[in-house]
């Protein structure tokens, strides 16, 4: 018999969909103990649960098993699988929560992975969808991730607590990524944004925009924010709206910042003026750490180089965010 | 006998050879005659035919692009492996003999019995490994996989054997090395011209088999039992010249022929139990793909480890270093074959002697335990205690060191540099373990402590084993040495030492060891080899101390800082000297900041540590030697503040001026020196260890970098229920309004102040400088590529000494290169095609790759990217059966594959197989079958299915004859597109071919969907008009209200459908069809059966079979084999056996219709009453004519003339018609005669009418425009 592939042990719920990622990719299987045991609501959430459901979905022949409180987990990875299925995410936690596995799982799948998400598009806790289709879907055309097939489309908005966004994410698959040599970030010479806003005054859109703009002129004149305003049923179940804004370089880096309002109902209303100007300083805050990639990539970044051929990538980051 | 004159040579003056050296004469004085036909003749050569044209043109192109390979990034060593090249043949062909011969060739050696690999230097750049390969078909298979080079030895007196082909066949599947012929037996011809027979149809046979023009060399006759010296050369010409294309598999997996193996297990353990199992180290070059520390392989014929330490040695045939001369010299000719002895080396369990037959020496390296360094330098110094206490500061210097991760793997399982020492008196090697300066840092990562720990455990049973060994050595070594009086010394010098040694080792191990007199014994042993060793050398230590006198010079400041932690975090007190240090520094501003961050994260370190594991029983060697500075106490800190106070200072200096200098925020600064501190620490955590996956990179991160999370924060990490968010969020924003903190990312932006050699401006500038009047063309887009650095530097140097002339000698050559890019921009764009790109891009990486590490030692690359081909690696192996070791044979090549990162894991494999058309049965599902796949010969049971055009996957119960088919297995996975060949059984030996199958891996899963078709059958028991109950085919409701809408079908081809199960019987249905049934039909339902695949996979152990016979392996045995091993008959079930089949008569009744019918019928269809031919009257019956002999006769010669009458009639008839025929055509060329005239005629008489009119028209148009006039 082969030898048996001994698995990984953990603890704790912290990394857990990195845990799993990397389970998957390199087919060890991990074990997850503790999870969340003092809590009053021990085990693993919803979103979670969510997680491992999408990822049984994406493999085949993968074996989960929880222990009856949820507090631990085993994982055995199957082969990655892909095709075209549909996902109803958990709307405690953004899109962007799985969105973010399927980018580093998705090339590596047997066959293209065409995937429906339902739930929350933009919310204050994950990378946004909207940030994500503008940094880690060039990120991934560096590795040679690119074609027709490369897609992220928001076809609904939804905004937390009642979700009700649709997101359309295509991926082809490629056995070699090209090594990537990103050494260089250049300087920015646009920044293009988007303000959306779903269920409130289109006006809100706009009033973003502006606060924005007031800051970001003073560098940069090349700045154009676009509003979206979604009604009827691509607008989601909750009232919301938010900016993201991306600033782009002449080598073709891509850097994001965002920030959406604070779902209905959970503390005060946030100014879209306000709210306008901080997402501009977050973005400033992010050129100001400086990298090729934006914190919320580098991980995906990292992980591709790691994952390509023998060839030496080089990436220059810049601090690293505690998730990486 | 009187001697003749030799008959002297005549030229030729006439013939096709006097002709030819004519020609050549003339041509070579070029006055020769005939040009080329394509000059002499152009016509010919014209274009003929455009479409034929085009695709003759396309047609070359097709050819030379078939020619052109998919271009890959060259990932060649510097120096690469030896190439290994496999001699192969059939028993009795002289393969020994030529091996022999070979390295005769090379080395000037002869050996007289080769077991193994035989590693030899046979140029300047190449080395060679040859290797023998027998007719067993477990070594053919695993050479095939690693050769480079294939010599077919071919007994051209015999002509081919089944062993070439099954090689031919096996190296096909796994991927084709290069393969050369080798035909040998070639004087048992004693007619010239049969043997220019023979040798012409081998020639073409084994072209057919490898390639059209494949080199097949002719060895002809022996001499003295040898080949002929220049045939030898020029086959070892021709191997040294040699180019190899990469194959796919050996150039993306490792892989190593291991050409030494040495058993490692504890003596003891075998005593106790001699079947134990055992630790095995193994030697070879690495070969292929870098391999990592703790990765897995698979050794063919034994099965699956891990490697559990792996460590690079010194090349013990090393390429001779470079140098002008064409040849080698005779020193240089190293070759090394451990398994015959070869190599001027012999083994004595650890001990290995030289036999200095040649001035080279041979350096063979050996384990020495790191860990004993501080132990063996402290025993081998011989001086006072209070000289020690002075050297000893150094030694202890050197390992409180902060651990780097190179040094902890290093120590733990890397072997130090060895080297070998001769003493030329009395030819004994020593050995001496050298270790590079190793600066360590202090990785506080929880995790990797626990790693460190079990590995400690290991490295230390290492330990223990190795002295064991040890003592027999050194005692030898001592009896040898005759050093009495040394040995008298070190007992004297013993008790001292050993006790300092035994608290050291406790401290550091911090482990109830066994006995104290084992305890002591081993340390004398110790000590004992030590001194020796030392005297002997007496450089190591030295080397030591110098090595930590310069420590502190060689320190960055990076790396003080991580060392000054290092301390910290040992102890209080520790910790309390550190900050006295600091206290006793002057008391600026960030050096307070700094010391109260160190404070931090040391507290938050402890935390972590204790947190995760309270024991804190370490015994790591990390901590060790910490414990180790704790009880040597404070003195040595006293000594080393002054260091430290430096180093310190440096560090503060260098990132404070930094940091102050940019007049940022305090945070900037903060975050400055987080990043500084992270650096090290991820450098050390990704290569560090290198087992560790990536998913600890994080927590590594969390703990080593960000010092300043708030500590309910870090508590929340540590408890690892934390947010789960890739998010970065920002704790203290900056103030983006403020003008500073606007100028700090004002550059990043295009707006901003761009590079000295970016900047737009400043580019034009100089395009102008240089040009004149020129206007920019491509202005920007020519500098973006170049680095920075080096153009700054320039810029710098040339602005703190402008020389004149330098400059304007520096303008000249900017000019001139600008010119030259123009140029090649306006020329090259053109030629260059894509495939050019391609292999442009490839080579650039490849250039990338080699010079990212190229300045770096080995230790840190082998961190970094593994251990790189080409390397002289020892591997380690645990756990490996003891009947390896037992039943060793270097006569079967062991190989250490290595495995990607799934290829360790089983599942389901699905496959495209085809059965070998020269195998001479068909292979039966669920039969085991022994498949080669990868690096791994398997035995398992495969299902054969073929693929239906809707895509089911249909199982088959035998394997088509001549036709594809799939294959599904329960096995390891190996990635789509491997090769793989079947094999019934690796053990008898049989004469026909052994190869079953062959095909490719298309697919793996983890779930298979191969059905079979399953019919059930059922009986209408009632009737009705279309629909009937249907009963048997079910066994309850439940079932059938499964099936209800499932298509059923009788035999007589009846279609209907499942409508509802019936009450009663149990199982019955109510079914419709499309007619009516009959109580005769049977009725039955297709439906398809998954099948499952038995989970069966049995590595070939075929390494573990006692000597001799390896070649005798088997494994599951199939049904038939054992129903005739066991004389068990098949009892057929008598509906199964085949009969003759015998076909009653169809008997028709005649068709009767009804009377009432028959009356309604129309006429047409009415049954015809044909009244039956009565009776004959008797008045219209009339006799028979009976006639006379002579009416016979006259009615007979009637008959006669008639027939001849007619016949005359026939032929008049034939030859009127032929004249009818001919008459015809005369006709009808008469009248076409007359047709062409009339139309002739009518032609001209139209022509002259058409003249006429057209004159007409003219005039009358004439005339209408005079009228105009």
């Amino acid at each position: 018999m082969a030898a048996p592939t001994h698995s990984l042990d953990y603890a704790g719920c912290n990394f857990l969909r990195q845990r799993l990622i990397l389970a998957t990719l390199s087919g060890r299987p991990v074990k997850i103990r503790k999870i969340r045991p003092r809590d009053d609501s021990p085990g693993l959430r919803d979103f979670e649960a969510s997680f491992i459901r999408l990822l049984d979905k994406i493999t085949n022949g993968s074996r989960i098993e929880i222990n009856q409180t949820g507090t631990t987990l085993y994982y055995q990875p199957g082969l990655l699988h892909g095709g075209s299925l549909e996902h109803d995410c958990s709307v405690l936690r953004g899109i962007g929560y799985y969105l973010e596995a399927l980018l580093c799982l998705a090339p590596f799948m047997k066959r293209p992975l065409l995937v429906v998400l339902r739930g929350v598009t933009n919310d204050q806790v994950d990378p946004s969808v909207d940030v994500l289709k503008a940094t880690a879907i060039p990120l991934l055309k560096q590795f040679g991730i690119d074609g027709e097939s490369l897609e992220l489309k928001i076809v609904r908005r939804g905004m937390p607590p009642g979700g009700g966004g649709e997101v359309l994410f295509s991926c082809p698959i490629r056995r070699v990524l090209k090594p990537i040599l990103l050494t260089d970030p250049g300087k920015i010479k646009r920044i293009r944004g988007m303000a959306y806003s779903v269920r409130v005054s289109p006006q809100m859109a706009n009033r973003i925009v502006d606060s924005a703009r007031s800051v970001l002129n003073r560098f940069l004149p090349d700045i154009y924010i676009y509003t979206d305003h979604m009604k009827g049923a691509s607008s989601g179940k909750s009232p919301g709206f938010g900016l993201s804004l991306v600033a782009e370089t002449t080598n073709g880096t891509f850097l994001g910042a965002e920030m959406a309002s604070r779902p209905q109902g959970q503390g005060t209303a946030v100014l879209p003026e306000d709210l306008g100007r901080d997402c501009a300083r977050l973005l400033l805050e992010e050129i100001y750490r400086g990298g090729c990639v934006d914190s919320t990539n580098q991980s995906l970044a990292l992980l591709l180089m790691t994952l390509g051929q023998q060839d030496v990538s080089k990436v220059l980051l810049g601090p690293l965010s505690p998730y990486t | 006998m009187e001697a003749k004159d030799p008959k002297k040579h005549r030229k030729k003056n006439s013939g096709p050879k006097a002709e030819k050296k004519k020609k050549r004469h003339l041509q070579d004085l070029q006055l020769g005659d005939e040009e080329d036909a394509q000059k002499r003749n152009p016509k010919a050569f014209a274009v003929q035919s455009a479409q034929r044209m085009a695709r003759s043109f396309h047609r070359t192109q097709d050819l030379k692009t078939k020619k052109h390979h998919i271009p890959v990034v060259d990932r060649t060593p510097l120096e690469p492996p030896p190439i290994v090249v496999v001699v192969m043949g059939p028993p009795k062909v002289g393969k020994s003999t030529l091996i022999q011969c070979l390295i005769r060739n090379f080395t000037r050696q002869k050996l007289t019995e080769i077991r193994g690999p035989v590693t030899f230097v046979s140029g300047k750049k190449r080395r060679l490994t040859i290797v023998e390969c027998g007719c067993d078909i477990n070594m053919m298979i695993d050479l095939a996989k690693v050769a480079d080079l294939v010599l077919m030895l071919i007994d051209a007196s015999f002509g081919f054997e089944m062993e070439t082909f099954e090689f031919l066949n096996i190296c096909q599947v796994h991927g084709f090395p290069k393969i050369m012929g080798v035909l040998t037996h070639l004087d048992a011809f004693k007619y010239n011209k049969q043997l220019k027979k023979t040798k012409k149809r081998l020639k073409h046979r084994f072209w057919t088999e490898v390639y059209p023009g494949a080199k097949l060399f002719y060895l002809s006759g022996m001499v003295h039992g040898e080949y002929q010296n220049q045939e030898i050369h020029n086959l070892g010409r021709f191997i040294t010249v040699m180019k190899f294309r990469p194959l796919t598999w050996q150039t993306s997996h490792p892989y190593i022929l291991a050409d030494r193996m040495e058993d490692l297990t504890n003596p003891e353990d075998i005593r106790t139990n001699i079947k134990c199992d055992r630790k095995v180290s193994l030697y070879g070059y690495l070969r292929g793909a870098h391999l990592k520390n703790k990765s897995q392989i698979h050794i063919p014929g034994l099965g699956d480890f891990a490697v559990s330490d792996i460590s690079f040695l010194q090349d013990p045939c090393a390429l001779p270093e470079q140098q002008k001369k064409r040849c080698l010299t005779e020193k240089e000719k190293l070759i090394y074959a451990p398994f015959s002895g070869v190599g001027g080396v012999l083994y004595d369990k650890d001990a290995v002697y030289v036999d200095l037959g040649g001035s080279h020496v041979f350096q063979e390296p050996d384990e020495v335990k790191p860990t004993h360094e501080l132990v063996q330098s402290l025993i081998s110094t011989h001086s006072t205690i209070d000289a020690k206490m002075a050297s000893s500061r150094v030694t202890l210097f050197s390992d409180s060191k902060p651990l780097g991760s190179e040094d902890i793997e290093n120590q733990q399982f890397g072997m130090p540099k060895e080297e070998k020492h001769m003493d030329l008196k009395t030819g004994r090697v020593r050995r001496k373990a050298i270790f590079g300066d190793k600066d360590e840092e202090s990785g506080e990562s929880d995790d990797e402590d626990e790693e460190e720990m079990s590995e400690c455990d290991e490295t230390e049973e290492e330990e223990e084993d190795e002295i064991t060994d040890r003592e027999h050595v050194t005692v030898k070594v001592i009896k040898r040495q005759k050093l009495e009086e040394v040995e008298e010394d070190i007992v004297v010098d013993l008790p001292a030492f050993a006790d300092s040694d035994d608290d050291l080792h406790r401290s550091a191990e911090d482990e109830e060891e066994t006995s104290e007199s084992s305890e002591e014994e081993y340390t004398t042993v110790e000590t004992e080899s030590d001194v020796l060793e030392s005297r002997a050398i007496g450089e190591s230590s030295k080397s030591g101390l110098l090595e930590a006198n310069g420590l502190s010079d060689n320190l960055n400041p990076e790396k003080s800082l991580m060392l000054k932690k290092a301390i910290f975090t040992t102890s209080d007190s520790g910790h309390y000297t550190a900050e006295e240090a600091f206290a006793s520094e002057d008391e600026s501003e960030e050096n307070s900041f700094l010391s109260l961050k160190e404070e931090g994260t040391e507290d938050e370190d402890f935390i972590g540590e204790k947190r995760i594991k309270p024991s804190q029983k370490d015994s790591g060697q990390k901590l060790g030697p910490e414990n180790l500075t704790d009880e040597t106490s404070e003195v040595e800190y006293l000594f080393k503040e002054e260091d430290y106070k430096e180093e310190i200072n440096s560090s503060t200096e260098t990132s404070g001026t930094l940091k102050w200098k940019e007049d940022l925020s305090r945070k900037a600064a903060e975050a400055f020196l987080r990043q500084q501190q992270a650096t090290p620490n991820l450098r050390k955590l990704i290569y560090g260890t290198v087992t560790e996956d990536n998913e600890d990179n994080g927590d590594f991160r969390e703990l080593g970098g960000l010092f300043h999370v708030s500590h309910p924060d870090r508590e929340c990490k540590h408890k690892g229920d934390s947010l789960d968010c890739s998010k970065f969020f920002v704790e203290a924003p900056h103030h983006w309004d403020l003008e500073e903190v606007m100028n700090s990312i004002r550059d990043c932006f295009v707006t901003g102040k761009w590079e000295e050699d970016k900047d737009a401006a400043k580019i034009l500038a100089e395009d102008e400088e240089l040009y004149g009047d020129f206007e920019d063309l491509e202005t920007g887009d020519m500098h973006k590529g170049k680095p920075g650095p080096e153009t700054q530097i320039e810029g710098i140097v040339e602005e703190i000494e402008p020389k004149p002339e330098e400059s304007a000698n520096k303008k000249h050559m900017d000019k001139k290169r600008k010119l030259k890019e123009l140029f090649d921009a306006e020329y090259d764009n053109g030629e260059s095609t894509y495939f050019d790109e391609l292999k442009g891009e490839m080579h650039k990486q490849a250039q990338l790759n080699r010079a990212e590490f190229e300045d770096q030692d080995d230790e840190t690359r082998v961190h970094y990217e593994g251990f790189r081909p080409g390397m002289y690696v020892r591997i380690e192996i645990e756990n490996v059966p003891c009947e390896f070791v037992l039943n060793f044979d270097p006569h079967h090549p062991v190989i250490l594959g290595g495995l990607g990162t799934s290829e360790g894991n089983v599942g389901y494999v699905q496959m495209r197989l085809k059965k070998h058309r020269w195998y001479k049965k068909i292979l039966k599902s669920r039969d085991p079958v022994i498949f080669s796949v990868g690096w791994r010969r398997f035995q398992t049971i495969p299902l054969y299915y073929i693929e239906d055009h809707n895509g089911r996957q249909r199982l088959l119960k035998y394997t088509p004859k001549h036709m594809h088919c799939g294959a599904a297995f329960w096995g390891p996975v190996t990635p789509q597109g491997t090769g793989f060949l079947a094999l019934q059984s690796v053990s008898d030996m049989m004469p026909d071919f052994r190869i079953a199958a062959t095909g490719i891996v298309l697919d793996l899963e983890k779930s298979i969907t191969i059905v079979k078709k399953l019919k059930l059958t059922g009986f209408p028991y009632k009737i009705f008009k279309n629909t009937s109950f249907i009963k048997g085919m079910f066994n309850s409701a439940l079932e059938v209200a499964k099936f209800e809408g499932a298509v059923i079908r009788t035999v007589s081809g009846i279609r209907g459908q499942i409508k509802k199960a019936l009450r009663t019987p149990e199982g019955a249905f109510r079914a419709t069809f499309e007619d009516k049934l009959l109580m005769s039909d049977i009725v039955f339902m297709r439906t398809w059966y998954p099948v499952s695949i038995p989970t069966f996979y049995n590595p070939v152990t075929s390494l573990l079979k006692p000597v001799g016979e390896k070649d005798s392996w088997s494994g599951m045995r199939t049904t038939g084999q054992l129903r005739l091993a066991r004389g068990i008959r098949l009892k057929p079930s008598k509906d199964s056996l085949y009969k003759p089949i015998v076909r009653q008569r169809k008997h028709f009744n005649s068709l009767h219709i009804p009377k009432a019918l028959q009356k309604a019928l129309p006429f047409k269809n009415k049954p015809k009453t044909q009244a039956k031919a009565g009776k004959v009257p008797k008045d219209r019956q009339r006799p028979v004519v009976i006639r006379e002999p002579h009416e016979r006769k006259i009615l007979a010669v009637l008959d006669a003339l008639s027939t001849v009458h007619s016949h005359k009639v026939k032929k008049a008839k034939e030859q009127q018609h032929l004249q009818n025929k001919e008459h015809f055509k005369v006709k009808q060329k008469e009248e076409e005669e007359k047709r062409t005239q009339q139309k002739e005629l009518r032609k001209k008489i139209f022509r002259i009418q058409g003249q006429k009119e057209r004159r007409n028209k003219k005039s009358s148009l004439k005339g209408y425009e005079e009228q105009l006039k």
